[in-house]
């Protein structure tokens, strides 16, 4: 192929960026790596990368203060934060500053290459993020309001223990929620259902009793 | 008490008559009610009397047992040597209980064996010789020791375990690295292999020996984790203190990369060998490191030293020095007693458990406020207490 994707991926972790340089270039694309993310601003050229991975845990500067300062220069490379697993108010950070997408670490190689995939389309389509797939409207239409809460909770970040003394209900309740959200809105994982919802505009719940 | 029956014993002979069966009454009366077990035997071994302390304590009748061998009142291989120790004390006069006394072990008629306590006296009389033993049952008061010493290591292996309870986050994502790393390096021979059946067997080999190195960095977190969190009972050893002192220092860093915290080891070359338990002196070394990793975490310059050197005073000193914001005066007096703490989550029992660590040790720990700043914590432990291990 004349015309090859290069792929940015900056990790601190020398076999995590080696390995995923190794599986990348096994897929046919071009891959250059930063072992930190001052490195990355020196030597990388963000208008000429079509992606970009990005560790979010990082000595120095770490991956959120990345993209804080990428997004005022070059809002056109279509990030992915890797977060830990679980990680979930971390990943809504990151999505708030930018982030077209996040996977757990250790992540699902398919999962990995098919949010690489539609990142770059993405790309393609300029980041056209305000068009928002009208079935995640539709489905968002289905919440029963206690739902609604119960999602706006999960955006914010906060686990199901945190989620139940927020609404004043039982952990396993939230978890029942949780999971008929899940179905409703045909989510495949936490993060996939909350980066619907980032997408969808739904705002984070504020907490009760500690600012967000 | 005895001169009162004396002096009235003196004024007849009657009197006399009187006295010593006064006398012989009383010392009927302490032998029946003492709480100890009282047995006289002569210089067979035989056995002459049997009090009712020792009714109780051994489960025979008096009856049962006098005019046996004292030795069925002990396990082999005392049972057999007895007859023996008595032979030898006769011929050469050497004591070696009698008047001295020590814990030996008894055996009680069900044949349970049991610790106590034995005196032993002599009785010369004028044509032969008794022994009297007083023999006090010591298994409820070792029963008690037990349950301490075992109350303790478990609240030790508790306290290891919400230690690690805290890092779980931190130790999750250390092992998600290596395993990312493995599934990365696999899939991407399975797809080379896919595409070409010819692909180049150096380059998936190259990958596969990547994965391995890391399915190996991955073991190995989870083998320090295991030593950590034995639960076994406390064993002391011989130990380099160096790499003792290294390696819960770096379990201790686990996950703490992020915060760039840069460890500075000052671990002095030659040091003796000094008798630990390795596993708790590491918990008392993971806690302090910890403990100044949290303190640096609003500072800039994010230092820490761990240092280990000898002392005039023969003792092996281990430091950790943090360059954080230092300890408020009102904490630091009061550091070392449980429930003080200065973490929001914290319940203030790691350093309190630290110091009993250090104190049964026979070493001592204590702080100082760093000079340039900071914290400084010290454990010093003596090198000379090897001839015996400590209980803890």
């Amino acid at each position: 192929m004349s015309d090859r994707t290069l792929i940015y991926v900056v990790d601190d972790d020398d076999a995590v960026r080696d390995s995923l340089e190794a599986l990348l270039l096994a897929e046919g694309f071009d891959v250059q790596g930063f072992g930190s993310a001052e490195a990355f601003l020196a030597d990388g050229d963000p208008a000429s990368a079509d992606c970009c991975l990005l560790d979010v845990r990082m000595p120095g500067k770490d991956g959120l203060t990345l993209l804080q300062e990428l997004d005022r220069d070059t809002a056109t490379l279509p990030i992915i934060v890797m977060t830990g697993h679980g990680d979930v108010p971390m990943a809504v950070k990151a999505m708030k500053l930018g982030a077209v997408d996040f996977i757990e670490k250790p992540f699902d190689t398919n999962v990995m290459l098919t949010t690489i995939r539609s990142a770059l389309q993405s790309k393609a389509a300029n980041r056209l993020r305000s068009k928002v797939d009208p079935a995640i409207l539709e489905n968002l239409e289905k919440l029963t309001p206690r739902e609604r809460e119960v999602l706006e909770q999960l955006v914010a970040g906060r686990s199901n223990k945190e989620v139940g003394r927020q609404l004043g209900i039982s952990p396993r309740t939230v978890e029942i929620h949780r999971s008929r959200l899940m179905e409703k809105m045909t989510a495949g994982s936490l993060a996939e259902l909350v980066r619907m919802a980032i997408d969808a505009g739904i705002e984070p719940a504020a907490s009760t009793s500690t600012p967000t | 008490m005895e001169d009162g029956i004396k002096s009235d014993g003196a004024s007849s002979p009657t009197a006399d008559d009187e006295a010593l069966a006064e006398r012989e009454a009383l010392l009927r009366s302490i032998i029946e009610t003492s709480p100890n077990g009282l047995i006289t035997i002569d210089e067979c071994g035989q056995i002459l009397s049997f009090n009712p302390a020792a009714e109780t304590m051994f489960g025979y009748q008096a009856d049962d047992v006098i005019g046996k061998n004292v030795n069925c009142l002990m396990p082999a291989p005392y049972r057999n040597e007895h007859d023996a120790y008595i032979e030898r004390y006769l011929k050469t006069g050497e004591k070696r209980i009698i008047g001295i006394g020590r814990e030996v072990i008894a055996q009680r008629k069900n044949g349970e064996v049991f610790p106590v306590d034995l005196a032993v006296g002599e009785i010369r009389l004028a044509d032969r010789r008794q022994f009297a033993g007083f023999i006090r049952d010591n298994s409820a008061r070792r029963a008690a020791e037990q349950s301490v010493h075992t109350l303790r290591s478990e609240l030790l292996h508790v306290s290891r375990l919400s230690e690690l309870g805290e890092m779980a986050s931190a130790l999750a994502h250390e092992l998600n690295q290596p395993l990312t790393a493995i599934i990365n390096y696999l899939e991407a021979c399975h797809r080379l292999l896919e595409r070409d059946e010819n692909a180049d067997h150096r380059q998936t080999g190259r990958l596969m020996q990547k994965a391995s190195d890391q399915a190996r960095r991955a073991a190995q977190i989870i083998q320090q984790l295991r030593k950590f969190i034995t639960k076994g009972e406390t064993e002391h050893k011989f130990e380099p203190v160096n790499s003792v002192i290294r390696e819960a220092a770096e379990l201790a860093m686990v996950g703490s990369r992020q915060l760039a915290v840069t460890t500075e080891f000052d671990l002095a070359a030659g040091l003796p060998d000094i008798m630990i338990d390795r596993v708790q002196i590491q918990q008392v070394v993971m806690n302090l490191v910890r403990n100044s990793v949290e303190a640096l975490a609003d500072v800039e310059d994010r230092m820490l030293t761990v240092r280990t050197h000898q002392t005039a005073d023969a003792a092996v000193q281990i430091d950790v020095i943090d360059a954080g914001p230092g300890l408020p005066d009102e904490v630091a007096q009061r550091l070392f007693q449980p429930f003080v703490t200065t973490k929001p989550g914290g319940i203030g029992i790691g350093l309190s458990i630290c110091k009993g660590i250090v104190d049964a040790h026979g070493g001592r720990l204590w702080t100082t406020a760093n000079p340039e700043g900071g914290t400084a914590f010290h454990i010093s432990l003596p090198i000379d207490r090897n001839r015996r291990a400590p209980h803890v």
